[in-house]
């Protein structure tokens, strides 16, 4: 009797302090869920997007580095005005040279296709473009939209190869820090 | 003369705009300043009720607009301060009845003959934020250390930075409690501060006080001992360009400090 007395009393002791542990967090929990609402509002990247985005930067880094997806970290940090992409991705393991050098070739080969085959819808939309002019435009541009896109590919691409240099460590933390202009910009 | 038009503006409902309008204003006019009060929120005024000139009110911002009565005859004059004026908003009325050039025309008029004008914004980022924002060229944004109010804050902030007629913005934190900041149930000043990256201008604490200067129609500012007027006439004093150190709270409210002030200063030591 009297040890279970003394266990309830324990256990209750015990509460008490786990309650006022959390309480104790209610200031940062909220700091913490503030900022990354801000970033949404300041940026315009809803929750879907930001997960797109992580998506197509494991794709990209996973050519460089073998690391664990499911532990990439990816937040919109302030710093003073400047808003930053913070990345952290524990590196499992680095990549041979050999290995890397397989991937990207494998993937110019990749672009080479592609871009021949661009080549090919180009000259078809050319025919198109005779027989109705604004559904061609459409297709340009959306056309210039890729080509924008793989150009801030190979950027990208440039820094980590600059990083994959310096000693692969278990743990890498990667800071991409966008020039994105000051978060009023948005409006 | 040349007079500042500073809007006090929120985003979110509730944090103490028209309050700190109707104390930042008395404490300005106690100061000396000649000042005039705009509510700008049209439909759902208030700023009469905080000074206790409800009973006063024979003009309204939209009878000056529809040309009922010249301006200065809406001009409603403070019970004790004769620098103090007041032109109310009109309750019957909402937000459509007066517009951007019609605010800004009204703000010129009225820098010829006072040093300050204030003008209180309605909650929100519609019409009526546009309408009171028009005239101005500096703004304090009130928030409180509430995630919904900070939130809000930031986007006014956003929307400010985009006018360009608007010079300088600064941040009011009111209701700020120190006894829930101190046991990290809070946000601190400084972290609303560095989230928002704006400069302050003022620290108000959370004061029982204001409920009842509230009810009797005088504001806060003009009792000398409660520390939110304290607080607000320091806002006004920092407005009028003075360098005055914010109030620590914290100290306060701990006897502990407060003895080890006392003999700081005994020693000469006061840091």
């Amino acid at each position: 009797m009297g040890d279970n007395i003394l266990r309830e009393l324990y256990n209750k002791v015990l509460s008490l302090f786990k309650q006022t542990e959390k309480e104790e967090n209610a200031k940062d929990v909220a700091r913490n869920r503030l900022r990354v609402v801000l970033m949404q509002d300041r940026t315009n990247l809803t929750p879907e997007l930001l997960q797109r985005m992580r998506k197509e930067l494991v794709e990209l880094l996973s050519k460089y580095v073998e690391m664990d997806k499911e532990a990439l970290e990816l937040n919109l940090d302030q710093d003073g005005d400047q808003m930053a992409l913070m990345l952290s991705i524990p590196v499992i393991r680095a990549k041979d040279e050999a290995e890397i050098k397989a991937e990207l070739e494998k993937e110019d080969k990749e672009k080479e296709e592609t871009e021949a085959e661009e080549v090919e819808e180009e000259a078809e939309t050319e025919e198109a473009q005779e027989s109705d002019e604004d559904a061609s435009e459409e297709e340009n541009e959306t056309e210039e939209n890729t080509e924008d896109i793989e150009e801030d590919n190979s950027d990208s691409e440039e820094e980590v190869e600059e990083a994959e240099e310096s000693d692969s460590v278990d743990s890498e933390k990667e800071e991409v820090s966008e020039d994105k202009a000051s978060k009023k910009e948005t409006k | 003369m040349t007079g500042r038009v500073i809007v006090i503006t929120s985003g979110k409902g509730g944090v103490g705009k028209t309050t700190t309008n109707a104390n930042i204003g008395t404490a300005l006019a106690r100061a000396g300043n000649k000042v005039v009060m705009i509510d700008t929120d049209l439909g759902l005024r208030n700023l009469d009720l905080l000074l206790g000139l409800e009973n006063r009110i024979v003009y309204t911002i939209v009878d000056v607009v529809e040309e009922r009565c010249k301006l200065k005859q809406a001009l409603v004059k403070d019970k004790k301060n004769p620098n103090l004026c007041l032109l109310a908003a009109a309750q019957t009325r909402d937000k459509t009845a007066v517009t951007e050039e019609q605010l800004k025309d009204i703000c010129e008029k009225l820098k010829k003959d006072y040093d300050f004008i204030l003008v209180d914004c309605p909650a929100g980022i519609e019409q009526g934020f546009q309408n009171a924002v028009a005239g101005a060229s500096e703004a304090i944004v009130v928030t409180t250390p509430e995630m919904s109010a900070v939130r809000d804050a930031d986007r006014i902030i956003g929307l400010l930075e985009a006018k360009e007629e608007i010079k300088s913005y600064k941040l009011l934190i009111n209701r700020v409690r120190p006894n829930l900041i101190k046991s990290n149930d809070m946000m601190s000043v400084d972290d609303v501060v560095e989230i928002l990256s704006a400069e302050l201008i003022g620290i108000i604490p959370e004061d029982t006080g204001i409920i009842t200067s509230t009810n009797k129609g005088e504001p806060i500012v003009n009792d000398e001992k409660s520390l939110a007027g304290t607080a607000y006439r320091n806002v006004a004093r920092r407005i009028m360009g003075e360098d005055v150190p914010f109030l620590n709270l914290e100290e306060e409210t701990s006897v502990v400090a407060k003895v080890k002030k006392f003999f700081s200063k005994l020693v000469g030591k006061e840091k």
